[in-house]
């Protein structure tokens, strides 16, 4: 469902994302984990779309991100890590229009619209403009407004930035019966509980390159030591250590 | 959790004015749902701006029309020309502000973040923008425009299909140079991405310089020509420039000429609107075609574009003038250090805010190019008081539309970072006052400047200049005063956007008093130098009556004391109730 093909993104000499080659299956759910500045973002923002590899090629369920992007937005919903509303538009009007924007006819949007009002719990300000609503409310709106469509792949950039506890287990449960039904998440975190939690595979970004893709469970196994938690191995695999050994080896090589 | 319809997409993608419309729609949603808060929360700013808009409209069709009649009396050949002149300068200047409105709200808004993350085709992104910017890009000159144009109609008993082709003539020609400046924004955007900056500058520079030339060549002329036939001809020809009849404002001024003709038979009036309807033709026509070109350069590298600039990586800041900060921080003495702190913080946000230099220079820069060119014209002394004082009044209602935008939002933007100041150990007080003597220094020198500049062009008196200075200063102060003060008392603390905060109540109210304190000062000082002015210049002794005494030196001097209070007043009044208010405030 989405594929990343030797993807290469510079900024100038800076190399953001170095030979990226990643491909996720229907009905999984894939953490993209690294520190500040790994590539996380910029990776995010070619798979929707917003931009270009400077190499390589991102496609959606086939859909090449460059060339036809209409079409691969067809088949996706992206929830940023700050929201965007018109202030001037109520949820429901949003809703509407983001449904409309899908070609969803009349009748079925009505009933999208209610569902996802329920299911993210904006009955009560659903009729107001966006511009009172507060950063959680904003939040749940952008969630409802990517679920509209019923999108193949969703991508999530810092998915629970604002929600609160309630708000946060409706995600996640959402998230959990989307991907039993067929549905494929990209989603970025820095959430380690939540990536364990939630993710069938992870990636863990370090200066541009995948330096981990798999399970919590491979990773533990790869990295050989006695390590309990995903925090202690995801710090020991971002160190600056683990980067010189990296270094060490292929120097060696 | 309903799965009424998943996995099966109940999509499908939309036609290009299927996603026109849709926009469309959006766009009326948006405008009534701003107009209804408007009329329910922002009464006092709606019905001001109504009200200045007419009173703005009103007053410009009655000059216009005085001019029209005058002109129409005399030498009504000239119209042509100045049609030409005028509707030139405003296409070039029309094609750079569209390009500029285009590039913030293509590739910078968050509006179009949202969207190209949408099946949306790039080119029904652009013409939604588009429409945006072609609104805010003309609605000056629509306001501008129509009480000239009505007027003229009405001076040259126009038929009425001149009045019923204006609108269109006028939307058609606006969309002309916007399509322009916006195909050049997005060609400069997608193909120079590194040289945008310079691309950008460098046309800036060009045409600042090609403006000055035109103005100064067209206006200069030899002082003992001036406003003599010889010079009015002269200043004629060379407007000719204007009249290429491939340039578009050369279109709608013959259309708007033609169809204000009447013509002596009714065959003579329907072949001068025919051919007027051929000019709309040809204005609608090429209109609509730039807008196509537009919408394929859209689809061809709108997006390109926006990947580029986000690859972007902000240029390493320079501490050229590190050295000037250091400086004001450690200069005086140790208890005024926090004060000097928050100052050199504020100039350095104000040299790294491209909106608030750039708006500041490009007003005071045309006001001074304006002043600067005042010494082309003899002026008799009473009219150099007149206009010295005009002077002093637009550099006053500049400032005040800087105080209100820039001085008045920073409060409620520092209140926001309440969590920052609250916590240092700085007085409330500091910060205020940090303000204040932020926007009274920053706006004082360059004031002060233009005055000294328009009088010295003026040749106005030693004695009047002072008086000039002295209210110069009194209003510096004062409009610093009501902005710092107002901001304060009413903080927006919720609001991050400071233009949104300044066109708030608070903002609106701000400038209304700002205007009044501008026109009491000026009206105060102005009628009895003015006065006194006359009076010497016939060799009249004061006489004992209102006026007389007025005009003697005792009025001035009184008027003067009077400006000091206003002054004053203007300044501490605000400032005490935005202290108060803020020493109260619970962010």
């Amino acid at each position: 469902m989405i594929e990343f093909d030797h993807v290469t993104r510079r900024y100038g000499t800076k190399t953001a994302v170095d030979d990226l080659s990643l491909s996720i299956p229907r009905g999984e759910l894939f953490a993209l984990l690294g520190p500040n500045g790994a590539g996380k973002t910029t990776t995010i923002k070619m798979l929707v779309g917003l931009l270009r590899p400077s190499h390589g090629h991102v496609r959606v369920c086939g859909h090449d991100l460059v060339t036809e992007a209409r079409g691969a937005h067809m088949h996706l919903g992206y929830v940023p890590d700050e929201p965007c509303l018109y202030d001037k538009l109520t949820a429901r009007e949003f809703l509407r229009f983001i449904a409309d924007m899908y070609g969803i006819p009349r009748h079925l949007a009505a009933k999208r619209i209610d569902r996802e009002i329920e299911c993210f719990e904006l009955q009560e300000f659903a009729d107001d403009l966006a511009e009172n609503y507060s950063l959680g409310m904003k939040q749940r709106l952008v969630f409802a407004a990517a679920f509209i469509h019923d999108p193949d792949v969703i991508v999530l950039d810092e998915p629970m930035v604002g929600l609160d506890p309630r708000s946060v287990r409706i995600v996640k449960d959402l998230l959990k019966a989307r991907t039993a039904e067929g549905m494929t998440v990209f989603m970025s975190t820095h959430t380690l509980a939540m990536a364990e939690e939630m993710a069938d595979r992870m990636g863990i970004m370090v200066r541009g390159q995948l330096r981990f893709l798999g399970t919590v469970a491979e990773l533990r196994e790869q990295m050989a030591i006695e390590a309990t938690s995903l925090e202690h191995l995801y710090l020991e695999l971002t160190s600056s250590r683990a980067t010189l050994r990296e270094a060490t080896l292929a120097g060696e090589d | 959790m309903a799965a009424d319809s998943f996995p099966t997409v109940a999509t499908h993608p939309l036609s290009i004015e299927q996603e026109s419309r849709l926009l469309l729609r959006l766009r009326a949603t948006t405008a009534g749902h701003l107009i209804g808060t408007m009329l329910t929360q922002a009464r006092l700013r709606f019905a001001l701006v109504v009200t200045l808009s007419v009173i703005f409209w009103v007053a410009l069709f009655g000059l216009f029309f005085e001019a029209f009649t005058f002109i129409d009396s005399m030498h009504a050949e000239v119209i042509s020309l100045l049609f030409n002149a005028f509707f030139s300068s405003l296409m070039v200047m029309m094609v750079f502000s569209t390009g500029i409105l285009m590039y913030g709200s293509l590739y910078t808004s968050e509006e179009a973040k949202l969207l190209l993350t949408c099946p949306l085709r790039p080119e029904a992104i652009h013409a939604h923008k588009f429409q945006e910017a072609l609104w805010f890009s003309s609605w000056g000159f629509v306001l501008l425009g129509s009480p000239m144009l009505v007027s003229y109609g009405i001076v040259r008993e126009a038929p009425w299909t001149f009045f019923a082709m204006l609108l269109p003539f006028m939307v058609s020609f606006v969309m002309i140079p916007a399509a322009i400046g916006s195909i050049l924004c997005m060609l400069i955007v997608a193909g120079l991405p590194r040289l945008r900056v310079h691309a950008i500058s460098i046309s800036i520079v060009i045409v600042s310089l090609g403006l000055i030339w035109t103005v100064w060549s067209t206006l200069q002329s030899t002082q003992s020509e001036t406003m003599t036939v010889a010079w009015f001809e002269e200043t004629l020809s060379r407007l000719t420039m204007t009249e290429q009849t491939a340039l578009p404002s050369w279109w709608l001024s013959s259309g708007l000429l033609d169809s204000a003709l009447r013509g002596e038979t009714a065959e003579q009036g329907w072949a001068s609107t025919l051919e007027a309807l051929k000019f709309l033709g040809l204005l609608i026509a090429n209109a609509l075609l730039l807008s196509l070109v537009a919408g394929w350069v859209a689809r061809w590298c709108y997006r390109a574009g926006y990947s580029h600039l986000q690859a972007e990586i902000p240029r390493r800041r320079q501490r050229a003038i590190g050295w000037f900060d250091n400086l004001l921080a450690r200069s005086g003495p140790r208890w005024g250090s926090p004060l000097r702190l928050l100052l050199v913080k504020d100039l350095q946000i104000f040299r790294r805010d491209a909106t608030q230099w750039s708006q500041f220079m490009i007003f005071f820069g045309l006001l001074g190019l304006y002043f600067f060119n005042l010494r082309s014209f003899n002026y008799s002394h009473a009219y150099a008081s007149i206009i010295g004082y005009l002077n002093l009044a637009v550099v006053g209602l500049i400032l005040s539309t800087f105080t209100t935008r820039f001085v008045f939002p920073s409060i409620s933007l520092e209140g926001r970072r309440f969590w920052i100041l609250g916590l240092l150990p700085v007085s409330r007080d500091h910060i205020v006052w940090s303000k204040f003597l932020f926007a009274f220094g920053g706006g004082l020198l360059p004031c002060l400047g233009l005055v000294m500049l328009s009088d010295s062009m003026l040749n106005v008196p030693k004695n009047t200049t002072m008086i000039h200075l002295f209210c110069c200063g009194m209003l510096c102060s004062g409009l610093s005063g009501i902005a710092v003060g107002l901001g304060a008392c009413m903080p927006d603390l919720r609001e991050s956007s400071p233009a949104k905060i300044a066109a708030g109540f608070g903002g609106t109210l701000s400038l209304v008093l700002s205007a009044l304190f501008i026109i009491a000062v000026v009206m105060t000082t102005a009628l009895p130098s003015h006065l006194n002015l006359l009076r010497r210049s016939m060799g009249q002794m004061p006489s004992e009556n209102f006026l007389g005494f007025v005009s003697s030196k005792f009025g001035i001097a009184t008027s003067l004391g009077v400006v000091a209070v206003l002054g004053l007043v203007a300044t501490f009044v605000p400032l005490a109730f935005g202290l108060r208010a803020f020493r109260r405030l619970e962010p």
